[in-house]
């Protein structure tokens, strides 16, 4: 065997490893942190996860600001409540509708937005927020507007012949149903981001000429990155409805999209695990921080900013610099 | 009676359209000269609007006054924000970062202002909102009258020192290439400062005379600012003029949404027409240099 092969041997290993222990994590929190208060939190925790992922594949991988992961969230939600409530679909039939709607939708904002970099393409995913949230709002004969939709049912629950039914009005249940699905997302992005895919990603991301004159087709590629981002997004979103129980538009106003984005850049873009401590940070930190009431949510935008002026490379850029100082090795770029 | 509604709603859209042209400017001369958009220019307009309505209710100031307080507000929080902001992250080179921390910025200011002023609104009321003249069958309000007034102004004062003094050469001489100004013996830092100030200067000037259009919360500006970038893209990023026809076209597209139509569907109108932009025209309505961004 070749060192090379060695070496990728012995990371694999590692990698089960952890997904093993982040499987174990999963299981063992709701029994650490009891009671419903946490429940709550730690599914919170579980969809800010998914979408962090899904940003950070648009952003840290494929390179590409979006400010519209809102939008994705809420037609996920929506798509997926609208088609149980009003036609009867069954709840994984209506979350596979919700995900592909989502994809869909960020296909096509990249469709238009693929000539775009930068600055235009950031307003350009804004503006298609802005819309979604007053499409969202404006056509209550389908969203019933500010009003909102109530009495959202969980998901079904799932018998299996010989053991207990698993009901998902447990919140417990839930957590592990969302949790373990970010966990899978997980994985699939993990294996996703080391394949060639990925490798042709970043080398988009650092330098698109070059890239091309490697014969990529870069617009083809950024197109692909929205899509599986936004289709995640979506995915946080289905799951978000029946958790909540209610539907407002204005849980996807663009300043969510801005919570998201402060999540993947505080835990560090371009790395699959920064944004998941990104997310389980900034949504438990405001919590923690409950007795300073309305200064709250101050707590989100000055970890943005300081991360950005003194720490661009987020929590996972930290614990480089850590691991560095502990064992002695040089600081490894990425 | 239909060319009197059109009439008034098109005196109505230019108003408004006024005031979307000087938070656009200030965005679109940052763009200009720094190639970077400042997120937190929305939150400027809310703290101008802010603290316009305290001058008047706290020390019982005059409204004229108080739009000049706004301004010079405004030009602090600009000093500041490049102090703090551009200037530090200026060299990183890096085209994202300064528009996250500014996101980051204006997070903070929002619900900095809501734990500060609270989530109810507050009534902004000048004197001039009653006093009503009529002019053949159309409405004008002294308030009106005020803004267009001082719109214009500004903006003809803007466009004379742009044009004619020697700092508004060097202004332009930076937008076009730093470098080179700078071996020019023009101090890039200097005039980056100052287009900051002025541009953040404008937003807290539209806010003391957007305040009474708008509802007065700590979100305020987020609704104005949408509209301004929408503005901005769709006269061309960085383009002067063409911000000015945009500004005050999507004012006339929210006064006539409005009467003929559903005030919903003014941010989905605007927004299109920017996406469409965007799709078959990304250089604005007014096409210059400056398409390596398209």
């Amino acid at each position: 065997m070749s060192d090379a092969a060695v070496v990728a041997e012995y990371r694999g290993s590692r990698r089960r490893w952890a997904f093993l222990a982040a499987a174990l994590a999963i299981a063992v929190l709701p029994y650490v942190l009891t009671g419903n208060y946490w429940h709550t939190n730690l599914t919170v925790c579980a969809i800010n996860v998914l979408l962090a992922l899904g940003l950070d594949f648009i952003l840290g991988y494929a390179g590409q600001l979006n400010l519209g992961q809102s939008a994705f969230y809420g037609l996920g939600a929506y798509v997926s409540t609208l088609l149980i409530t009003r036609l009867g679909i069954p709840f994984w039939g209506a979350f596979a509708a919700g995900v592909a709607f989502a994809g869909l939708s960020g296909v096509f904002l990249a469709l238009f937005a693929v000539r775009l970099r930068g600055h235009y393409l950031a307003i350009a995913s804004l503006g298609f927020a802005v819309i979604v949230h007053q499409v969202l709002l404006n056509w209550i004969s389908l969203t019933q507007g500010p009003l909102g939709i109530y009495a959202i049912p969980p998901p079904p629950p799932i018998a299996i012949p010989g053991l207990p039914e698993i009901s998902f009005r447990d919140p417990v249940a839930l957590f592990y149903l969302i949790a373990g699905f970010a966990l899978l997302v997980y994985v699939l992005l993990d294996q996703l981001v080391r394949s060639p895919i990925g490798e042709t990603l970043t080398a988009i991301r650092e330098d698109e000429i070059s890239a091309a004159s490697l014969g990529i087709n870069a617009a083809a590629w950024k197109v692909f990155a929205f899509g599986i981002g936004a289709a995640v997004g979506g995915a946080a979103g289905c799951f978000y409805a029946p958790f909540v129980g209610t539907l407002v538009p204005d849980a996807f106003f663009i300043t969510e999209s801005f919570s998201i984005l402060a999540m993947v850049i505080v835990g560090g873009m371009g790395t699959l695990i920064g944004p998941v401590f990104g997310a389980i940070l900034l949504t438990l930190l405001p919590e923690l921080l409950r007795g300073i009431g309305d200064l709250r949510l101050v707590v989100y935008g000055l970890a943005l900013t300081l991360v950005v002026l003194f720490l661009p490379g987020g929590l996972a850029q930290a614990w480089r610099l850590v691991r560095a100082k502990l064992t002695g090795a040089p600081v490894s770029a990425r | 009676m239909t060319a009197t509604i059109v009439a008034q709603q098109a005196i109505n859209g230019i108003v408004l359209g006024s005031l979307y042209v000087l938070v656009a400017l200030g965005l679109t001369l940052i763009y200009g000269v720094l190639v970077q958009i400042n997120f937190a220019h929305a939150d400027f307009v809310t703290f101008g609007a802010f603290a316009a309505y305290f001058f008047m209710h706290l020390l019982g100031g005059n409204y004229l006054a108080s739009i000049a307080v706004a301004l010079a507000v405004g030009a602090l929080l600009g000093w500041a924000i490049n102090l703090t902001i551009f200037a530090p992250l200026r060299h990183k080179g890096s085209e994202l970062l300064p528009l996250i921390a500014t996101i980051g910025v204006s997070t903070i200011m929002q619900n900095g202002m809501l734990a500060w002023f609270g989530p109810i609104p507050y009534a902004f009321e000048t004197p001039y909102s009653q006093r009503v003249f009529r002019v053949a069958g159309t409405f004008f309000t002294a308030q009106s009258l005020i803004i267009i007034a001082v719109s214009t102004l500004t903006i003809a004062l803007l466009y004379a020192f742009m044009k004619f003094t020697f700092l508004g050469k060097a202004l332009r001489a930076v937008a076009q290439d730093r470098e080179t100004a700078g071996l020019m013996g023009i101090n890039p830092s200097y005039l980056i400062m100052l287009t900051i100030v002025l541009s953040s200067a404008l937003a807290g000037m539209a806010g003391a005379m957007l305040a009474p259009v708008l509802v007065l919360t700590p979100f305020a500006g987020t609704t104005v600012i949408v509209k301004a970038f929408a503005i901005v893209i769709i006269g061309g990023f960085g383009n002067v003029e063409g911000t000015i026809l945009a500004g005050l076209l999507v004012g006339l597209i929210e006064s006539f949404t409005t009467q003929y139509f559903d005030p919903g569907l003014i941010d989905i109108v605007v927004f299109a027409l920017l996406l469409l932009m965007l799709a078959f025209r990304p250089t604005g309505l007014i096409s210059e240099r400056r398409e390596e961004n398209v």
